[in-house]
């Protein structure tokens, strides 16, 4: 909590897959999200720690911008 | 909506959460649920239960496990990272600790930060049955006094097998069968009686600490854990007893 943005380890989000999938991740720094596009799910990344589970994700498609 | 895993809950221990029947479906988080409340007690919970002993096991288990510094480790059920920190400092290569538990792992985290222990770990929430890292990554998987607690045992034990590299070893800590007959009664005795009243009175949680004992007993002896190995494609799997078998080692190798 003293510390809010600490940052993920760059080498850790590079190795990371999406656990479904096993498919490439795109990492949205903004957002502080690892997004898998195949299964339509985006990560979370709290606190540095990548939250790397089906049932903490956003659904891509509940939710989307619109594109 | 959250896509469905497709999975078969094939392991029996799905169905139980203790000694209580449940859906497999529930068990991940009833465990969940378990180790979120007694995150900031669990060490001390450990020292208190085993008398310091558990220290003893894991210190064999790094010196089994032979660390080396090329070689990259992932820790599963890794909580507050006993074994990533016992592998860096007995001059192991990069650790990642993985656990389904956000507050096990944040705990670990931050205790590595306050020792200045970072360098080489990185941490991820992350299922033991469905991991969240590519075929043939590591040269080591451990997990210690964690695959009692997954739903799904031998999912857990084939998605070892598939993020190691060929060559790879993967090492199980966990608590067993206690070989000797008159020490299982005293060890049985001893663990449903002290144990969850140690927790009701360390941690403030009976029940959790109720679920600790009750899911030792169900896990499977160390000769079925062998058979279960075998199944997931494992080779050259061996066991070493600790403490007469009051927990075991479990290694073996992706071929």
């Amino acid at each position: 909590m003293s510390e809010p943005d600490r940052k993920a380890d760059p080498k850790l989000l590079e190795i990371l897959v999406c656990p479904l999938t096993k498919g490439p991740l795109r990492y949205d720094a903004a957002a502080q999200e690892l997004i898998s596009e195949r299964a339509g799910l985006a990560y979370p990344i709290r606190d540095g720690i990548p939250i790397m589970l089906a049932d903490e994700a956003r659904s891509l498609e509940d939710d989307a911008p619109g594109s | 909506m959250i896509p469905s895993m497709n999975r078969n809950i094939s392991s029996p221990e799905g169905a139980w959460f203790g000694d209580r029947a449940v859906d497999p479906s529930e068990k991940t988080g009833l465990v969940r649920g378990v180790f979120d409340r007694v995150a900031s007690r669990y060490d001390l919970m450990n020292d208190l239960m085993s008398a310091g002993v558990h220290r003893v096991w894991k210190a064999r288990f790094i010196r089994d496990l032979n660390p080396r510094p090329h070689e990259a480790l992932l820790d599963v059920a890794a909580g507050t990272g006993d074994i990533a920190t016992g592998w860096r400092s007995s001059g192991g290569g990069p650790a990642i600790l993985c656990d389904i538990n956000e507050a096990m792992l944040s705990q670990g985290r931050d205790r590595a930060m306050d020792r200045g222990k970072l360098s080489g770990m990185s941490w991820a929430v992350g299922n033991a049955e469905c991991l969240p890292f590519p075929d043939r990554s590591f040269d080591a998987y451990t997990i210690a006094f964690g695959l009692r607690n997954v739903t799904d045992i031998d999912a857990a034990l084939c998605e070892a097998r598939r993020v190691l590299k060929p060559g790879g070893r993967f090492f199980c800590l966990e608590f067993s069968r206690v070989a000797i007959l008159p020490l299982r009664k005293i060890y049985d005795a001893y663990s449903e009686a002290v144990i969850p009243r140690l927790g009701a009175l360390i941690a403030q949680d009976r029940d959790a600490y109720a679920y600790l004992v009750e899911s030792i007993r169900r896990f499977p002896t160390q000769e079925v854990l062998i058979e279960r190995m075998e199944r997931a494609g494992f080779a050259f799997i061996s066991y070493r007893n600790l403490s007469a078998g009051i927990a075991a080692i479990h290694r073996a190798r992706r071929i």
